[in-house]
């Protein structure tokens, strides 16, 4: 039975994985035929640590903020779907979707127009008079949201939203109506019957939504790209550039590898914690 | 004078938008924007296959035909005109596999900036030009002759030439620009963009510091490197862009920016308060040229097409859409006769005069380590 599975698993993901390996401690003998030789270049490691270390670390911040605020926003809306969208639930549910219905660059630059300097949500902030005090809270760099942090950040929550709130709404669909009922029953008020009932049968959609935006928030090249500065690029922007533009196949290995192996340790610590599989039904 | 250097992607954001979403998600294969079909023979020993910039040549209007139409009919050979080259390096990355291991590309004609052709020489993955056959290319304008990218002038014949310069919106700073310095203006903080094109940004940054870009050294180069870093670092500079400075400046995110001539002059349509100034420290030279994959399946259609794109009238048709620089001996006569286009005959930026050469200055070759050296440096500054 786990035949197919397992092939799949080798041939498309363990083998191209296992061929980064010795890539990655091997030094370019030419750099424009990116003809390498296997040298065992453990400081390939330590090279792009050193160098590209506050990238990786600003990449993790990035992932975590927008993730972080993903939760505020995600958590309210499928608590609102599951239980008070009625009859609308499935179209509430598809208007979440809607925008993986367009392509994830265009997102991005459509972003571009709504977050620029003279674009409506600053126009919107400047007649609201918000404009100087998020400035001042350092919300906006010189009056600008485009190309910041906050911007980068807003990109990734946009696009991760829905990563967040499908498990999330799968995760509440499980909840019989008959736990809420006994538990009003029991005397338990609203807020009684969220904390005891939907929030501890609601945690493996959460658990599992948070690792769904924050793996693919970590290796985001769109949005810094595109709705980002040069300080505010992230990790798989530099892999780009050293196969790319540096030319240094062993280097980017490196950093994949890296990456790869710091995300598998934050979700096996994630998993230690109690963060369980996605709630399929 | 001869030309070297640079320029990496080309045009309007918006469609280069929908290149680049192909190239990453559907593949090169999908890339192929063929051209008008419909020659009287399209057969495939009656094929040519070109990859260029986006938007880098004149395109079919109501009674008008493009000049891939023009040469579909006047020849009989049906050409797959490819819009598929946003990045010069990316498209590098794309096709060297393939020359490393001797296989053959599809294209037998390729549009590049002079200095990715220079490289394709060195390592010997072009095929000579079939220039016996082209009696026209005796058009090509003398400062163009044997450059120093090809030096024998064997593997490439120019396409466009251009200025990096400074482009700035006047109503958005205030007052002319002239110098670099402008740019590291406070005032402009964070409304300024450069380049990734090294050559051209790092070209500006040196002429303004004094230095010879015809024979760049590192060590000339590292008050400009310094000083790039800290505009960085200090949030001067908002962005490193290819083409896309253009969508900035027209959205009002930039002030100013390191720009190409020929964009501005286009842009200048939608925004009139745009202006492009050559630096009075200088401003860098660039051309892209035609060049032949090693192998090439259509030799005698690469003949024919780079006959007709090197006749004045074809060559006038073609600058007078792109309005760069043209290679091509005699388009400004043509363009001059014909009253829609007279004005452009009279455009330093599309013509300099002998003033406006004598500040132009072209960024001479790196050698393939210095060319590392100075990518690994370039990229740690743009990327943060």
């Amino acid at each position: 039975m786990l035949a197919p599975g397992l092939l799949w698993l080798t041939c498309l993901y363990l083998l191209p994985v296992m061929a980064l390996v010795p890539l990655s401690l091997s030094e370019p003998v030419d750099r424009f035929t990116l003809h390498t030789e296997f040298r065992w270049r453990v400081v390939n490691y330590l090279e792009v640590l050193r160098l590209y270390g506050p990238i990786l670390l600003r990449s993790f911040a990035f992932a975590a903020i927008a993730s972080a605020l993903g939760v505020a926003l995600a958590y309210p809306l499928a608590y609102a779907i599951r239980f008070h969208g009625g009859r609308w639930r499935p179209l509430l549910v598809a208007l979440v979707v809607l925008p993986f219905f367009t392509s994830y660059l265009v997102r991005a630059i459509a972003f571009t127009t709504l977050l620029g300097d003279q674009g409506p949500l600053l126009q919107l902030l400047n007649a609201l008079g918000l404009r100087e005090g998020l400035n001042r809270l350092g919300l906006l760099e010189g009056g600008r949201l485009l190309h910041t942090p906050a911007s980068v950040i807003l990109g990734l929550l946009y696009n991760l939203l829905p990563f967040l709130v499908l498990p999330l709404v799968v995760a509440m669909e499980r909840i019989e109506p008959q736990l809420l009922e006994a538990a009003a029953d029991l005397h338990a008020g609203p807020m009684g019957r969220f904390w005891r009932v939907v929030w501890p049968l609601s945690l493996p959609g959460l658990n599992a939504g948070l690792l769904l935006s924050l793996i693919p928030a970590a290796g985001d090249v769109v949005n810094p790209r595109f709705l980002g500065g040069p300080n505010q690029q992230m990790i798989a922007n530099t892999i780009e550039s050293l196969l790319l533009v540096q030319l240094q196949a062993p280097k980017a290995a490196a950093l994949t590898l890296l990456l790869m192996v710091l995300i598998s340790l934050g979700v096996w610590h994630l998993r230690r914690r109690g963060f369980n599989e996605l709630p399929l039904p | 004078m001869t030309f070297t250097s640079s320029r990496s992607s080309r045009r309007h954001f918006l469609q280069r938008l929908a290149l680049a979403a192909g190239t990453a998600g559907l593949g090169p294969a999908l890339l192929q924007a063929c051209a008008p079909r419909g020659g009287p023979q399209a057969g495939a020993a009656k094929e040519l296959v070109i990859s260029s910039f986006p938007l880098y040549i004149d395109t079919d209007q109501p009674g008008l035909p493009g000049t891939v139409k023009r040469f579909e009919e006047a020849t009989g050979i049906r050409v797959r005109y490819s819009e598929d080259i946003n990045d010069v390096r990316q498209f590098f990355a794309r096709i060297h596999p393939q020359l490393a291991g001797g296989q053959l590309l599809q294209q037998d004609l390729i549009v590049l900036t002079s200095w990715m052709a220079e490289r394709l020489i060195r390592l010997g993955w072009l095929d000579p030009l079939p220039l016996a056959q082209v009696p026209n290319a005796k058009n090509l304008r003398s400062p163009l002759r044997n450059p120093s990218w090809d030096p024998t002038q064997l593997y490439s014949l120019p396409w466009q030439s251009g200025i990096a310069g400074i482009v700035y919106n006047i109503k958005a700073t205030g007052r002319q620009l002239r110098s670099v310095d402008d740019l590291f203006d406070p005032a402009f903080k964070g409304r300024v963009s450069a380049l990734l094109e090294m050559r051209d940004t790092m070209g500006l940054l040196m002429l303004a510091d004094g230095k010879d870009v015809s024979r760049p050294t590192w060590e000339a180069a590292q008050p400009a490197f310094e000083r790039l870093e800290k505009a960085r670092r200090e949030g001067q500079i908002r962005r490193f862009t290819g083409n896309d400075y253009q969508n900035d400046l027209l959205a009002g995110n930039l002030a100013a920016c390191i720009g190409w001539s020929g964009d501005v002059a286009q842009l200048a349509l939608d925004q009139p308060d745009l202006r492009f100034v050559v630096p009075e420290s200088g401003g860098i030279l660039w051309a892209d040229v035609m060049i032949m994959p090693k192998g090439a399946r259509h030799p005698q259609a690469v003949a024919q097409w780079l006959n007709w794109v090197y006749d004045p009238r074809q060559a006038a048709r073609i600058a007078a859409a792109v309005q760069y620089i043209s290679p091509v001996e005699g388009v400004r006569e043509v363009l001059a006769a014909d009253p829609a286009t007279a004005k452009l005959a009279k455009n330093p930026l599309m013509f300099p005069d002998a003033a406006m050469e004598r500040r132009l200055h072209i960024f001479g070759p790196l050698s393939e380590e210095q060319e590392a050296r100075w990518e690994e440096r370039f990229a740690r500054i743009t990327e943060g």
